[in-house]
């Protein structure tokens, strides 16, 4: 799910850290400006790998700051079609379950990628919640939170930043994963030990 | 900003936790001094509870020489890498058509999976019991044998 990136960048590096030794200037402006952020077909950049050249130095007239033209490689975050992930479970609802890693929750299951077949059943404790059961063989299987699932990825998409939104809809997602959990093997890990 | 290379390398998690621990995420239990972002503290939590904690290079070494014989695509030897399955159920999701490509040998993967590469460090598998090591290989086997 994590591969390197190797990017080209002009960084302009601010006057006050100057007195800091080149190398880690650069890499702190180089995390300010690419960590934990999304760049669009590329994925979550997770850190800064290393710094493999840097050139330039110059002052532009006016300007109080070098510019330095940096080759680094970064750590990015996309998990590729058909890779198995193991997540928790942050929500579920009619719509389908919605899982996290910790670092990234923007994990989708749709209903119709759910096992086939299942039902969703209004949850006992949360009101708001819905709780999805799986029927095997006359057997219920619950989705509950309790250990971790296994999903494969279906598709990453990016949707493009949107203009304007309605008030109440969720946070804008730069990158949403959706998840299948239709196959042997998928599920919680309860299922199958 | 200019993409020189948007695939350099895939990485195991394996590699990315190893990488986070060199700079200092495994030591500093107030996550304050170490040099790193917040986001990256949660990239370790998450990498350490998976089966990537208790890897080894050599584990991983000797599991990339002992794969070339099933014939594997790359991704998914990093899935198993990944995953670490332990049973022919696990490994059936990870490669396609599973059925066709390996018939008989499946159960031969899972065992030598299981061999080299270590167990994650907290099990679902089995509830009671203190020994996790040991008990691995024992349900590995009764999976094999039904």
């Amino acid at each position: 799910m994590f591969f390197l990136s190797l990017i080209e960048h002009t960084l302009r590096v601010p006057p006050h850290l100057l007195s800091l030794p080149l190398n880690k200037a650069i890499m702190g402006e180089l995390e300010k400006l690419f960590l934990d952020k999304v760049i669009a077909n590329l994925g979550l950049c997770i850190s800064v790998y290393d710094i493999r050249s840097i050139d330039g130095g110059f002052i532009f007239p006016g300007d109080g700051a070098s510019t330095y033209t940096v080759k680094f490689r970064l750590i990015m975050f996309r998990p590729f079609v058909g890779e198995i992930i193991t997540a928790k479970l942050k929500e579920s609802d009619t719509n389908g379950l919605r899982l996290t890693l910790g670092f990234f929750y923007d994990i989708y299951v749709p209903a119709h990628l759910m096992p086939n077949p299942s039902q969703s059943e209004p949850d006992p404790e949360n009101k708001n919640q819905v709780r999805w059961m799986w029927e095997f063989q006359g057997e219920k299987y619950p989705i509950d939170g309790i250990d971790e699932i296994r999903f494969r990825v279906h598709n990453v998409n990016y949707p493009s930043i949107p203009i304007e939104q309605p008030k109440e809809s969720r946070p804008f997602a730069p990158m949403v994963v959706t998840g299948s959990l239709d196959y042997d093997g998928l599920g919680p890990i309860s299922w199958w030990v | 900003m200019k993409i020189r290379k948007a695939n350099a390398g895939t990485l195991t998690n394996f590699e990315v936790l190893d990488f986070l621990r060199s700079r200092g995420a495994a030591t500093d239990p107030t996550r304050v001094i170490a040099p790193m972002a917040q986001s990256e503290f949660k990239v370790y939590d998450y990498l350490v509870q998976t089966a990537a904690c208790n890897q080894t290079k050599e584990s991983i070494d000797e599991f990339l020489k002992k794969c070339k014989q099933y014939d594997l695509a790359k991704a998914e030897i990093l899935n198993i890498i990944n995953i670490r399955p332990a049973s022919a159920v696990e490994i059936d999701s990870i490669i396609e058509e599973c059925e066709k490509r390996m018939g008989e040998r499946v159960e031969e993967l899972v065992e030598m999976v299981v061999q080299v590469l270590p167990p994650p460090p907290n099990e679902p598998k089995p509830e009671e019991g203190m020994d996790e090591d040991k008990e691995e290989n024992p349900i590995a086997e009764q999976m094999e044998a039904s």
